[in-house]
């Protein structure tokens, strides 16, 4: 997956949820949820920003922990999403 | 869920409860094939959130606008599982209809909204409250709080009538004898078919308001004559000196206690005297405060009036046309009152 996918969504999580403080950034594969960064809230705000900032669509269902708990899985969701955008015939 | 989330209820939820949900949310007075109230499952299929969705039609520009109205937003164990209200929300939103609304949302939900890109609307979120009696009021509040107080309220009635002999008018803290003694517009009691034509006649002069049926309007009006815990009804039209309607309000209430006004209406620019007649009617009828929601031109009238403004909780518009946020914005949207939720049962009755 590009680095810069994950480096971004990292980057607005420590601005947005951290009060930038860069020392508490959580590892790629840490709970958001368990580990109280990331609430009912903060679960909006991840989807108003992967959808502004990346340009994808995120469907109700696509909003549960299989792709939101970690930047790991927020990152392969979205470059899922961006890869298969690309890949979709023209005007599908 | 509704007992025990939003009504702070022990036990299970009466009879009553039951069938006016299923009543409401499954047969509500507007039918739309296309949007329905959402419920949310665990994986293992049992109910953990619900939101409650009233479809309502509104007319904009000469366009009917498909729109929905959320409310009874709530998730059992949010902490445990703060998917559920993300995902009840977002899928609210995401419906077939044009305007997404509420009137009724808390702080959380006023906060998950925001984060949807959601327009809080400030003028529409206002509670306004206008004191008639202040010894009473506090009496009525302590009440409220703590049941045993209300053996105050027969002790403040001296100290209002005493106070209500002093002052020019208008005063903060009361209205007195000589403020509306003969000088309000006449009201008289407006029965439901009247209601029904008043509210047509009165909401068209919004650019954006509810593009109501007949027998829809019937059924919102029936249903909102019973408020138990609001008290009794008061439903009222306001005459001109020649005996023309030019407004009404609805609100509930008993004397010595805070009413709840539900909707003023008025023709435009007959704010004002509309608001003097129902203060007029409220202090007549013995009760302490009247309370109710704002609009932007109800609120521009109340100035000067001495009402205070506090905020308790958010109406809200989300429009995946930006254009239809204007109206909203600019004031020129009919919206809160029955142009919402409030008229149903859910918002101020028992069901024992």
């Amino acid at each position: 997956m590009p680095q810069s996918i994950n480096a971004d969504i990292r980057a607005f999580i420590i601005e947005n949820f951290l009060f930038g403080d860069e020392a508490d950034a959580p590892e790629d594969d840490v709970s958001l949820i368990e580990n109280d960064i990331v609430d009912s809230t903060g679960i909006l705000e991840m989807v108003s920003f992967l959808e502004e900032h990346f340009a994808i669509d995120v469907a109700d269902p696509e909003i549960v922990p299989e792709n939101f708990d970690t930047i790991a899985r927020l990152s392969a969701f979205v470059a899922g999403k961006k890869k298969a955008r690309e890949t979709a015939p023209a005007g599908a | 869920m509704f007992q025990r989330i939003l009504r702070k209820g022990h036990g299970p939820a009466p009879l009553g409860a039951r069938e006016y949900l299923e009543t409401l949310f499954l047969d509500p007075p507007y039918h739309d094939d296309d949007i329905h109230s959402l419920v949310h499952l665990r994986e293992d299929g049992t109910v953990n959130g619900f939101m409650g969705v009233l479809p309502m039609p509104f007319v904009y520009q000469g366009k009917t606008l498909k729109s929905a109205i959320g409310g009874s937003f709530m998730v059992d164990g949010h902490e445990q599982d703060p998917y559920a209200g993300a995902r009840l929300l977002r899928a609210f939103q995401s419906g077939p209809q044009d305007l997404s609304l509420t009137e009724t949302a808390n702080d959380v939900s006023t906060t998950m909204w925001r984060k949807l890109r959601g327009t809080i609307l400030p003028d529409y979120s206002l509670e306004w409250l206008r004191i008639l009696r202040p010894a009473g009021f506090i009496a009525a509040m302590a009440a409220s709080a703590f049941a045993p107080a209300a053996i105050a309220k027969p002790l403040a009635r001296p100290f209002d009538a005493l106070l209500r002999r002093r002052g020019a008018p208008p005063q903060w803290t009361h209205v007195s004898d000589a403020e509306f003694a003969g000088k309000t517009l006449a009201t008289e009691d407006a029965d439901a078919a009247e209601t029904v034509s008043l509210f047509q006649q009165f909401v068209s002069a919004f650019a954006l308001h509810p593009q109501w049926t007949e027998s829809a309007l019937q059924r919102m009006v029936h249903e909102s004559q019973r408020k138990a815990d609001y008290g009794a009804m008061v439903r009222r039209k306001v005459l001109s000196r020649g005996g023309k309607p030019v407004g009404l309000f609805l609100y509930y209430g008993d004397a010595g206690g805070i009413g709840r006004v539900i909707q003023i209406l008025s023709l435009p620019g007959q704010e004002g005297p509309v608001i003097d007649a129902m203060l007029a009617d409220a202090t007549e009828r013995g009760l302490v405060a009247l309370r109710g929601r704002g609009q932007p031109t109800l609120i521009n009238a109340m100035l000067g009036r001495r009402f205070a403004f506090i905020h308790a909780s958010s109406s809200i518009v989300h429009a995946k046309d930006k254009t239809l946020l204007e109206p909203f914005i600019k004031g020129q949207a009919f919206f809160n009152g029955f142009a919402g939720e409030s008229w149903t049962r859910l918002l101020g009755d028992r069901f024992d």
